[in-house]
């Protein structure tokens, strides 16, 4: 093989190796698993969601807030009850990431932690002021 | 202009600090003043990849052009630098990640592509170290900074955004507009700009001292 051809040999590998990254990588260099796979309740796993609008409840008696998330690509439900308090920007959440185990009995996810992904908008924030 | 270019440059980055706390708004939806993070973490992840990318230039010099050591120690710094950059991005971000998610690591998609980056180039670094041949060292890091030009664009720029991650839009977002307040686009800019400059002003030193160094060794050998 001429010193072209070894070039091509090259730049084919390099192309095939990126491919295969880009497929294989994906399922492995995410931690957010779909919820039919949560809802088997074997492990602790991560879901990721947007949060259904008026779903949001505080239990003050029992700390807990309950709230539903939804998954933007199926639009398959998934309720969630936090034990603990209130996440600061949670109201302002456009999707929240509940890491925990799905209770079979209460079908619920039970979550022992959650992180809140806010709107970015790299816009100016009102100032307010209060007196 | 050689004496006045670094004092330049730390005048330009304390305006930019400046700049970053009393010019520039917070951004909406932020906790706290955590937008502010902004105007470093994505000039240092910047930079970051412009250092692989450099070095990558550099490797390709070196295998073209006659081996010279000088491309292969350019090439080395560059990776240097762009590993301490990166590292820096990576505990901005964080620190950032604590304030708003609520946890300083948590896997994300854009966590763990930066980290790998981060480990692929380290390798490089592995790589050096273990061989003693000058122009084997030289010929086996160009290959391996040129391999880093598949890995790291794809790591960088095309994963994260084919996942779900819980990281903010990317300043380009996927519509390819910069939806940003003018003032914080002023800044972040302005900074880029510095941080740009910084990576190839320590970029120069560094070579110049490596290349001392080297002149050193031969001096007594």
């Amino acid at each position: 093989m001429n010193k072209k051809g070894y070039y091509l040999l090259g730049a084919t590998l390099l192309l095939a190796f990126a491919g295969f990254s880009a497929t294989a990588f994906k399922e492995t260099l995410t931690p957010y698993v779909p919820y039919e796979m949560a809802r088997k309740g074997d492990r602790v796993v991560q879901v990721a969601g947007a949060l259904e609008k008026g779903s949001s409840s505080y239990v003050a008696q029992e700390e807990s807030l309950y709230f539903t998330l939804q998954d933007p690509k199926t639009k398959e439900n998934m309720d969630v009850r936090y034990k603990g308090l209130k996440p600061a920007n949670f109201e302002d959440a456009i999707s929240i990431v509940a890491i925990g185990r799905y209770d079979e009995t209460a079908r619920k996810f039970e979550a022992d932690k959650l992180l809140v992904k806010c709107p970015s908008k790299y816009q100016g924030a009102e100032v307010k002021t209060y007196s | 202009m050689k004496k006045t270019l670094p004092w330049l440059l730390w005048l330009w980055i304390s305006a930019v600090i400046v700049g970053a706390f009393y010019y520039a708004p917070l951004a909406q939806g932020f906790i706290g003043k955590s937008s502010r993070i902004l105007f470093f973490h994505v000039p240092m992840a910047w930079v970051s990849f412009t250092a692989f990318i450099a070095a990558a230039v550099w490797s390709v010099l070196y295998l073209m052009k006659g081996r010279q050591e000088s491309h292969d120690r350019a090439a080395a710094v560059a990776i240097q630098l762009g590993l301490l950059f990166g590292i820096l991005a990576t505990v901005t971000g964080a620190l950032w990640a604590r304030v708003m998610w609520g946890a300083f690591w948590n896997w994300d998609p854009r966590q763990t592509s930066i980290l790998i980056s981060l480990l692929f180039y380290a390798a490089y670094l592995a790589l050096r170290g273990a061989v003693d041949d000058p122009e084997k060292r030289g010929r086996l890091s160009a290959a391996y900074a040129l391999l880093g030009m598949v890995v790291t664009p794809f790591l960088f720029w095309v994963m994260p955004r084919l996942t779900y991650t819980l990281h903010p839009e990317p300043v380009v977002n996927a519509n390819g507009k910069v939806e940003m307040e003018s003032r914080m686009v002023q800044v972040l800019l302005a900074s880029t700009f510095a941080f740009t400059i910084l990576f190839f002003w320590m970029h120069n030193l560094h070579c110049r001292l490596q290349a001392l160094l080297a002149r050193k060794v031969e001096a007594q050998e």
